[in-house]
């Protein structure tokens, strides 16, 4: 596969910083009130994070999210108790020791797993290189329409079961109405923020439309617009972008949605862009 | 009758001070302006603005008399009927095979705002910016529905621009009601959203 990106390369930090803002606060709870209160604040910062964590799998399916979730659970946990252990009674007890090197092993070997097999990545970069790959023309054209791409023979149960493929795969999050089903890329980095918006159909979202007629419409957002390294021809990008979803309905009606996973995976992106 | 003359008639009409003219215009065989201003205590210019205007539109013929030192007119009835009609079809737009085979796509950088239905399936309004510097202003224009199917499938920027006719078809909107799509597209062209190829 071409290394040649129609993206930008990513230099957002988005993703990190939820993390570094709570090293941050335990930095300075620790400076302030002593290291238990540190620890507690940490504890406090990894079940928000278990909080988050667990959201996601509500919201998408994505069992992955579910064992970070529970990492977090265990980890803040672990950082709770050992903040009982520090006033006097450092190095905490055989069995928190034994706890936490079982814990920290058992999970994380699975996040490892999770990790390396991208099952818990947000595959919106992988779907916008994809779309971008088809197109040769540069030449702008921006419009914030929404453009209709075509029509497809799915009846809405089938609808509805790709969506959820795509959710719980995080190849889109899946918004549904009464009329039809929105799916939405989400990049890694813009899934916190992103978890929390309602509405899909919205000018600043890059959305995919499929209603229950079968009709396909297809919205890019300009900020993922200027994403792309050159203006590429807007109109063949909405076209492609509409027929990679099309695509990839079909493989999933087909019941070979791995093949799609496939070929997200061909373009070896880094876990965290 | 024209919408500039029925609009005309139809103000000379609205004065409070007609009927009483048309009374008198009824049972004298001629009158002037003068005697009209007397007889209903109107100001002289206004019983003649009045009398002319009539007169232009041919509910009145006038006459010159040179009686005295200065000539004047004396004014005659001509119609004992007045009928406001109006042929609406006359302000239709009618479409022909020119007009729908006008090749179209959205220009680049048009800087309108679409507002998209929840069943993301036709647009709602189109928000255009007029004027300059300070006296710049936000138009709303609100769509019908075949309006906004329409709008929705017409070509992006760059894109290759499409007959009126074959848009109308794409977008399922039927051919009789080409005026209202027709009427849109003179909108679109004047506030330079789309152009023509």
């Amino acid at each position: 596969m071409s290394q040649n990106r129609k993206l930008r390369p990513d230099r957002s930090i988005n993703g990190i910083i939820p993390f570094l803002s709570i090293l941050f606060l335990f930095g300075l709870g620790t400076l302030i009130f002593g290291v238990p209160i540190g620890l507690k604040i940490l504890a406090g910062g990894f079940w928000i994070f278990a909080a988050y964590s667990l959201y996601i799998f509500f919201r998408t399916g994505n069992i992955g999210h579910m064992l970070v979730g529970a990492y977090d659970v265990f980890v803040g946990a672990m950082m709770y108790v050992a903040a009982g252990y520090v006033p006097g009674r450092w190095p905490p007890s055989r069995e928190w020791a034994l706890a936490w090197i079982a814990g920290i092993v058992f999970f994380g070997a699975f996040l490892i797993y999770l990790a390396a097999t991208k099952k818990i990545k947000w595959r919106g970069r992988e779907i916008f290189e994809l779309a971008g790959e088809a197109v040769s023309e540069t030449g702008n054209g921006y419009t914030p329409r929404p453009r209709p791409v075509g029509k497809i023979g799915f009846n809405k149960p089938e609808i509805l079961s790709f969506a959820r493929f795509c959710s719980r795969h995080l190849v889109a999050v899946a918004y549904a109405s009464p009329r039809q089903v929105s799916l939405v890329p989400v990049k890694m980095g813009d899934e916190y923020t992103f978890m929390f918006r309602g509405i899909a159909s919205n000018p600043e979202v890059t959305w995919i439309s499929f209603d229950f007629d079968g009709e396909v419409v297809v919205h890019i957002s300009h900020k993922d617009y200027l994403d792309y390294a050159e203006p590429l021809a807007f109109d063949k990008l909405c076209e492609s972008l509409g027929l990679l979803f099309i695509e990839f309905a079909e493989l999933h009606q087909r019941g070979e949605g791995v093949r799609v996973i496939d070929r997200l995976d061909s373009l070896k992106m880094s876990y965290f862009s | 009758m024209d919408f500039p003359i029925a609009a005309k008639l139809g103000s000379l009409l609205a004065k409070d001070y007609a009927a009483d003219i048309f009374e008198l215009l009824v049972n004298y065989r001629a009158i002037s302006a003068s005697e009209v201003a007397t007889r209903l205590n109107l100001h002289i210019q206004t019983a003649q603005d009045f009398l002319e205007g009539l007169a232009e539109l041919g509910i009145l013929s006038k006459e010159e008399i040179s009686e005295k030192k200065r000539p004047y007119f004396r004014y005659l009835l001509q119609q004992k009927r007045i009928i406001i009609d109006i042929d609406l079809d006359q302000v239709k737009r009618l479409p022909t095979a020119a007009n729908l085979a006008l090749r179209i796509r959205e220009r680049q950088n048009a800087g309108a705002r679409f507002s998209v239905a929840r069943s993301d399936d036709y647009i709602t309004s189109i928000a255009i910016w007029t004027g300059e510097g300070r006296e710049r202003q936000e138009r709303k224009i609100k769509l019908t529905t075949p309006q906004g199917r329409f709008l929705f499938h017409l070509p992006f920027p760059g894109a290759a621009a499409l007959t009126i006719e074959e848009i109308m078809r794409k977008a399922g909107v039927e051919a009789d009601l080409s005026p209202e799509i027709l009427d849109l597209v003179q909108l679109l062209d004047k506030y330079e959203v789309i152009e023509k190829l």
